[in-house]
């Protein structure tokens, strides 16, 4: 717990808060403020927007431990703020509610609107207003309601923008509640603590092809080729021994083969602020006769309760007496929280970026270079494309350009 | 009342008519409205839900380290509850059990596997996150004609097939096609949405052992259902249990639903010894919940060679999801398709096959609009294809195929009884605002920024407040029959209402208001609405179906009737006057001598009973009464709905221009409120139109778990819509009254869709799937011209 | 919707932010926390620390040379919206910065969290891109200045070595005759973007650049000459290596298009 103080309506507050606990949950559970409501939690629908030092904010986003030292204004801070009371008798008239529930989100951010900015038009209210969302008018008394109100105060100024600090509220100059010395990290082991990025060796690029991706049986699937500058043979040595595959697979570690043949193993995927760490087994089914080797994995990832299934088919043809290509079918398939964000388009590139790194390990390893593959970007590739698939969906949505 | 030519609201202007702003706005505008979140109790635990990450598995072990096994319950734990049942009693209807907690199997991504109570909501995540389970995967059924096939995998084994129900309907079919000149055939589909109130569902379940009553406090437009409902899984007596809705955050059918989640914190309060509280977050809402609409058509329409609508031959699919949900059953979506796809039209021949399916995703849940939505889709985008087969405007087929206002009352070749109105003339109406003709000459000159304009329409009808012959047919768990208020005066002369439906976002604590004004002159100020409290109120089947104006208008304005009799009686002896020479007014009884407050009776009844007359009804001044249509099969208001868009060819954005809805709803209590309710239906239809889709992928993960994911339409993405009124008083309801909740929410689609289809007519392209989105647009296009490379027609 | 648990410190300076990540490989740096914290309340994030970085000065100072416009890592959108930044554009960048999701989430949203972000989908990325930008990136031993195109290596990947922050972005003074165009296509007001286009014109220093964004990678840089014709553009964009399926090329190319007609003054 950290203490924090706070102004809550003009009232200062001092609190002791969990880190995790948002701004929203803080105001609602601690301080019993209920009108800032929750509608999604990530920053979409804004039903929990309050001001933080007089500029309107997520609560939902926003964590009550870095609002130490702001001056926050929820719905129950406006019941004497004559222009909100303008917005109320415009709402009422209006019928610009009806269930209540996205309303004080609504009045507050309107409010902010007719604050900073005069005659608009319609479509600029709906514009500007585009951040909190509600379900039951479908809109039409809000934007009536706000355009009324705007012309009602057409000749009042609207508030110049004079803040001095031009970062989030409230930034360095506020008084703030003693830190606790730096809090012990909390029980978990930290995952992944090898450098992020791929050594660069002196060897030229090695391009990868990758093929139409298409979903069979429910399996996501693709191919990818690439050709290295090596005799198969060779190529076989490294690509045939599970281990040593393993070793050019960024974020795979394997344990030794089991008695019943399996491996134990865990796939660790790092993608920006996101990771995931899949523990599970793993079979090998070799085929030297013809060059190809099949490794399948399933596993579990504790942290996002997700879990997966991937497999790679490789072969390897003989390009010439000193080369190989090496033909690689992918499959995979994810299940839970990971698995349902949005699809989007780009598995390809990092299916691309992620095979030339595995390419160029073995490439390097196979020239006798020490290489080591980058230890955020996982070339059990499918699992980590799934899931930067899917994250990316999300994250590219409104709340990626927010930085 | 409700007559032409009365003065709106009544002598007092605040009576039935009135657009009076609404009693409820001011505590939600000040943030202190109080839903289910807002809610503590002493002592509560959060709880957080482990949810099943796979489809369609068999659950081998349930691993919960012992350190926190005494704060999770899981089926095994679930002694003497019973898994949820809804059956429905019409022939051939297979039963699905939903269990409160998986049990053996799960059959969706999201079903609860174990309950998990902390002190907090993260905590209960963590322990959540704490619990490992064995699945063994089972292939999933996930798209609904690959159901239907034989070889298919099987949501419940024990079927043999993956079928809930398939009804069937024939009138004369074969004898249609000798006579037909035209005929099209479409395949159409509706994407699976959710409904997405800006609050999910939440529960607060606690056991009070004073009252011995589990009490639950949840977000739920029905909540004696629940109670019902809730009382047989848990195996408790009715009377030992209380269902409480406070303020509700926006319901539209999906808070009818008894979940699951209320069955499991019912059981486990007790277990537990603690009050619980869940709160569905947005991606269990998204996920997991709140499912509904997904509707597959193959849709053929025959006209005969004068251009009239002469035959409709459907097979219709509905996905209705896992298990059948409680209490309107996996019937109800699939079994009201072929009811309602007649439309507005008199035709003479008529087959509909409908099959109701069973697939590994949520259950299917009523949504606003329930079934008519895609419904209207199917019917008015297939006869616009029609339409252009007979090389006519769309609305020259529609004026010769509509049933005509003197065929009033008419029965339809489905067997609806549509009660009053004018059809032609609302179509008419909206071609008239529209600007028909002026959208037809914009759109033969173009557009300058390459644009393509176009312009279309859809009708529907609404059927609304039907009560016990049409339920009591479908043999669902509850068949609605009266419909009570209690009505009393407090001993200072307050009026106090109560009913069993429930208000959330329709204004009946205003609207109701409005009807007990209008009988007993009480000022507004004085008169209270109690609803939402199962100990507080009469039964009601609850808020669903735009039954409310209907059923708790009709029985309000029988108790507010009932309660002047007696406030009359007393009147006229206080005043030593006939019964039969006074009469109510503004709040007062008004004699030939003078006049008294009704207040005044009030403070004797309760505080002076010296004063009362030896004969006076000892019934007092609080009462039930009971209300029931003259005909329940339901008031039919309908609607015709214009659209006119502009398709960008090169990204596929579609802009609406202008958006027109011609809207009879018989006599409106409160027009404003009635307003309210079209544009925000809408703004529903507008998003399930262009924006709402929530997709699964070949293993049944659903493909949206946010709000970024799932796209609701925000105040950018609608236009400003216009409405215009008729007013054709239902002959079976107390004002002439019907019932207007849902059908803004109907027609868009449908009107949106042939818009886009006659922006784009001259590329052929034909677009038959919602939503609309850009990407579908670009795709339609490009096929067009692959189609027709060198056809001339593709620009 | 509750994240999972984590430590809080609170960096006074940037090398006490430096010093927190290298002491805590699992420690994340938060800024305005409006990409970070749907991330945490999904828990498809779950560092063990949280480090704040909004109480440090140095990060939102603004300044101005002769050639530069220097903005702090910490400025907000709304601040760049609101006009309280120095501009190099002459409103071009408030244009912008108005367009980025919403009001209540310009305000914390930060440029610096945006562009180490990487989201390809991220709005300065392609607008910094386009105006031929530099950042400022601070580690351990010393600071680095390197032009932001290169800077992102694809989704969510940037060019940032563990313990580095990006700390400042400067972007280049333009000539008077300068112009500019954005454009972008968006489903919703204020949602993820499925096409940017981005177009600098200078003539006077001979710089016509257009960028377009990808849905996969890092935003494609075409630098055109004088006698660049718009209809050049689908070629370019695919001799650039353009993705995605038919549509997506085709959005990039015709909102590249626009962008580049309206800094065209068309």
């Amino acid at each position: 717990m950290t203490s924090i103080r706070v102004t809550v309506n003009g009232r200062p507050v001092e609190a002791e808060v969990s880190p995790r606990q948002h701004l929203a949950d803080f105001l609602r559970e601690q301080l019993f403020l209920t009108g800032t409501h929750i509608g999604c939690e990530h920053g979409i629908c804004g039903a929990c927007t309050v001001e933080i030092d007089g500029e309107i904010s997520r609560s939902c986003i926003t964590y009550a431990v870095t609002c130490d030292g702001a001056s926050i204004r929820t719905i129950e801070g406006f019941d004497e703020d004559p222009l909100m009371g303008k917005l109320r008798d415009a709402f009422t008239r209006n019928h610009a509610l009806q269930c209540g529930y996205c309303t004080p989100g609504m009045l507050v951010a309107a409010r902010d609107l007719v604050r900073r900015k005069a005659d608009l038009s319609r479509e600029d209210i709906r514009t500007e207003m585009s951040g909190n969302l509600c379900r039951c008018t479908g809109y039409v008394g809000i934007v009536n309601a706000i355009e009324q109100v705007m012309q009602e105060t057409a000749q009042e100024a609207r508030a110049p923008s004079a803040r001095a600090w031009l970062g989030p509220a409230p930034g360095p100059s506020r008084q703030v509640a003693e830190v606790a010395p730096a809090a012990p990290v909390q029980a978990r082991k930290p995952v992944a603590t090898a450098p992020a990025q791929t050594k660069r060796t002196s060897r030229s690029p090695i391009t990868v092809t990758v093929g139409a991706i298409e979903e069979v049986d429910g399996a996501t699937r693709l191919m990818q080729t690439f050709t290295l500058p090596h005799p198969r043979e060779a190529v076989w040595a490294l690509m045939s021994d599970p281990v040593a595959v393993a070793t050019c697979i960024p974020g795979l570690s394997l344990e030794p083969q089991r008695p019943d043949g399996t491996f134990p193993g865990r796939m660790e995927i790092a993608l920006g602020p996101v990771k995931a760490s899949f523990s599970g087994l793993g079979t090998v089914e070799a085929h030297p006769a013809e060059y190809r080797q099949v490794i399948e994995g399933r596993g579990g990832d504790k942290r996002s309760g997700s879990q997966a299934s991937g497999k790679a088919d490789y072969r390897l043809l003989a390009d010439g007496a000193d080369a190989t290509r090496v033909e690689v079918a992918l499959s995979y398939v994810l299940a839970g929280p990971l698995a349902q964000i949005g699809r989007a388009a780009i598995v390809r590139d990092l299916v691309r970026r992620v095979g030339e790194a595995f390419a160029q390990t073995v490439d390097a390893r196979l020239a006798g270079e020490e290489a080591a593959p980058s230890q955020s970007f996982g070339a059990f590739t499918l699992l980590l494309q799934l899931v930067l698939d899917r994250i990316r969906a999300l994250f590219a949505g409104s709340n990626a350009k927010r930085g | 009342m409700g007559a032409p030519g009365r003065p709106a609201g009544g002598a007092s202007g605040q009576g039935i008519g009135a657009s009076m702003p609404r009693k409820e706005d001011d505590r939600y505008m000040r943030g202190r409205g109080q839903y289910v979140g807002d809610i503590k109790v002493a002592g509560m635990l959060e709880v957080a839900f482990l949810r099943s990450p796979v489809a369609h598995a068999r659950i081998k072990a349930i691993r919960i380290p012992d350190a926190i096994r005494a704060h999770v319950v899981i089926a095994d734990d679930l002694e003497g509850v019973k898994a949820i049942r809804a059956d429905t009693s019409l022939p051939g209807f297979k039963s699905s059990v939903q269990p409160a907690l998986a049990t053996g199997k799960v059959r969706y991504v999201g079903e609860l596997i174990a309950l998990c109570a902390a002190p907090t909501r993260a905590e209960a995540e963590d322990m959540a996150a704490e619990i490992e389970v064995d699945f063994e995967p089972l292939p999933a059924v996930v798209d609904m004609r690959a159901a239907r096939r034989p070889e298919s995998a099987l949501v419940h084994e024990h079927w043999g097939d993956n079928l809930y129900l398939t009804t069937f309907v024939d009138v004369d079919f074969e004898a249609a096609k000798a006579k037909a000149a035209y005929s099209v055939t479409k395949e159409l589909v509706t994407a699976r949405q959710v409904m997405s109130p800006m609050e999910g569902r939440g529960v607060i379940a606690e056991w009070n052992s004073r009252k011995g009553q589990l009490v639950l406090t949840t977000s739920s437009q029905q909540p004696h259902i629940v109670r019902t409902g809730l009382a047989e899984c848990l195996g408790l007596a009715e009377e030992q249990v209380r269902v409480v809705s406070p303020d509700v955050g926006g319901g539209f059918g999906y808070k009818g639903i008894l979940l699951p989640e209320e069955v499991a914190l019912g059981f486990a309060t007790r277990k537990l010894g603690r009050p619980l509280r869940w709160l569905e977050d947005r991606r269990e809402n998204l996920t997991a919940n709140a499912n509904c609409r997904e509707h597959h058509y193959v849709l053929t329409a025959y006209a005969d060679a004068n251009g009239r609508l002469l035959a409709l031959d459907c097979e219709a699919t509905v996905d209705s999801g896992a298990y059948s949900a409680y209490p309107f059953s996996a019937c109800l979506e699939a079994g009201q398709v072929g009811s309602i796809l007649p439309g507005l039209y008199d035709f003479p021949h008529y087959r509909c096959k409908v099959y109701s399916v069973a697939t590994n995703k949520p259950p299917i849940l009523p949504y606003r609009g329930v079934a008519r939505t895609g419904v209207c889709f199917a019917l008015e985008v297939t006869l616009d294809a029609l339409a252009r087969k007979i090389g006519c405007e769309p609305n020259d087929l529609r004026f010769k195929s509509l049933v005509q206002p003197h065929q009033m009352p008419f029965d339809n070749i489905a067997k609806r009884h549509f009660d009053s109105g004018d059809y032609p003339k609302a179509l008419r109406m909206a071609i008239e605002a529209v600007g028909h003709d002026a959208v037809r000459a914009r759109q033969k000159q173009g557009e300058k920024d390459g644009r393509r304009i176009g312009i279309g329409y859809a009708m529907y009808a609404e059927q609304a407040g039907h009560g016990t012959s049409v339920y009591a047919a479908w043999g669902i768990p509850f068949v609605p029959g009266f419909e009570q208020s209690q009505a009393r005066f407090t001993p200072d002369g307050g009026l106090e209402l109560r009913i069993g439906a429930h208000s959330h976002g329709q204004g009946m604590e205003t609207t109701l208001s409005q009807v007990a004004h209008e009988i007993l002159g009480i000022p507004h100020d004085r008169i209270k609405l109690v609803h939402g409290d199962t100990g507080e109120t009469p039964y009601s089947t609850g808020t669903w179906g735009s039954r409310s104006m209907i059923m708790s208008g009709g029985a309000v304005a029988a108790a507010c009737d009932a309660l002047a009799e007696r406030v009359l009686k007393i009147g006229a002896a206080l005043m030593q006057a006939k019964r039969e020479d006074v009469r109510l007014e503004n709040g007062f009884v008004v004699g030939p001598s003078g006049r008294m407050a009704v207040t005044d009776i009030a403070r004797t009844w309760y505080r002076r009973p010296q004063d009362l007359p030896p004969d006076v009804d000892p019934g007092g001044l609080e009462l039930t009464a009971g209300y029931k249509a003259k005909r329940d099969t339901g008031t039919f208001s309908y609607a015709a709905h214009a659209a006119v868009v502009a398709v960008d060819p090169d990204t596929g954005a579609t802009e609406i221009l202008d958006y027109v809805v011609v809207e009879d709803g018989g006599v409106l209590v409160n027009p404003m409120i009635v307003d309210g309710q079209v544009y925000g239906g809408c703004a529903q239809g507008i998003g399930t139109a262009l924006y709402e889709e929530m997709g699964f992928d070949a293993n049944g993960q659903p493909q949206a778990s946010t709000l970024s994911d799932y796209m609701l339409p925000g105040p950018g993405e609608m236009p400003d819509v216009r409405i215009l009124h008729l007013e054709t008083p239902s002959p079976y309801t107390r004002w002439g009254q019907k019932g207007v909740g849902e059908g803004g929410a109907i027609a868009p689609p449908a009107a949106i869709t042939n818009a886009i289809n006659d922006a784009l007519k001259d590329m052929g392209v034909e677009l038959t799937m919602s939503p609309i989105t850009p990407r579908r647009i670009v795709a339609a296009i490009d096929a067009a011209s692959a189609a027709a490379p060198l056809g001339g027609k593709a620009a | 919707m509750k994240p999972s648990a984590f430590a809080y410190r609170r960096a006074s300076s940037l090398s006490d932010a430096v010093a927190a990540l290298a002491a805590n490989a699992d420690a994340k740096i938060m800024a305005g926390g409006q990409t970070l914290g749907p991330m945490l309340n999904l828990r498809l994030a779950q560092p063990a620390e949280i480090v704040d970085i909004t109480r440090i000065p140095e990060l939102c100072a603004t300044s101005e040379t002769s050639d530069w416009v220097n903005l702090g890592a910490l400025v907000t959108h709304a601040a760049i919206e609101d006009g309280l930044v120095p501009d190099p554009t002459r409103g071009f960048l408030a244009r912008v910065a108005h367009g980025i999701a919403y009001r209540a989430v310009r305000t914390r949203g930060t440029v610096g969290g945006s562009l180490a972000h990487a989201d390809p989908a991220a709005d300065w990325l392609s607008c910094f891109t386009a105006l031929g930008a530099q950042i400022s990136i601070s580690g351990p031993t010393d600071t680095r200045r390197v032009p932001l195109h290169g800077f992102m290596r694809g989704a969510l990947d940037t060019d940032l070595a563990p313990g580095e922050i990006l700390s400042a972005v400067h972007l280049p003074k333009f000539s008077a005759n300068a112009r500019f165009g954005y454009a972008k296509f968006c489903r919703k007001d204020g949602e993820f973007a499925d096409a940017i286009g981005a177009a600098l014109l200078d003539p006077d220093r001979a710089i016509y650049r257009l960028v377009a964004s990808t849905t996969a990678g890092a935003p494609i840089v075409i630098e055109a000459g004088a006698a660049f014709a718009p209809e050049e553009i689908p070629a370019r964009l695919d001799a650039a290596g353009s993705t995605g399926d038919s549509y997506e090329r085709r959005l990039r190319a015709v909102i590249l298009k626009r962008a580049l007609a309206e800094a065209m003054g068309k």
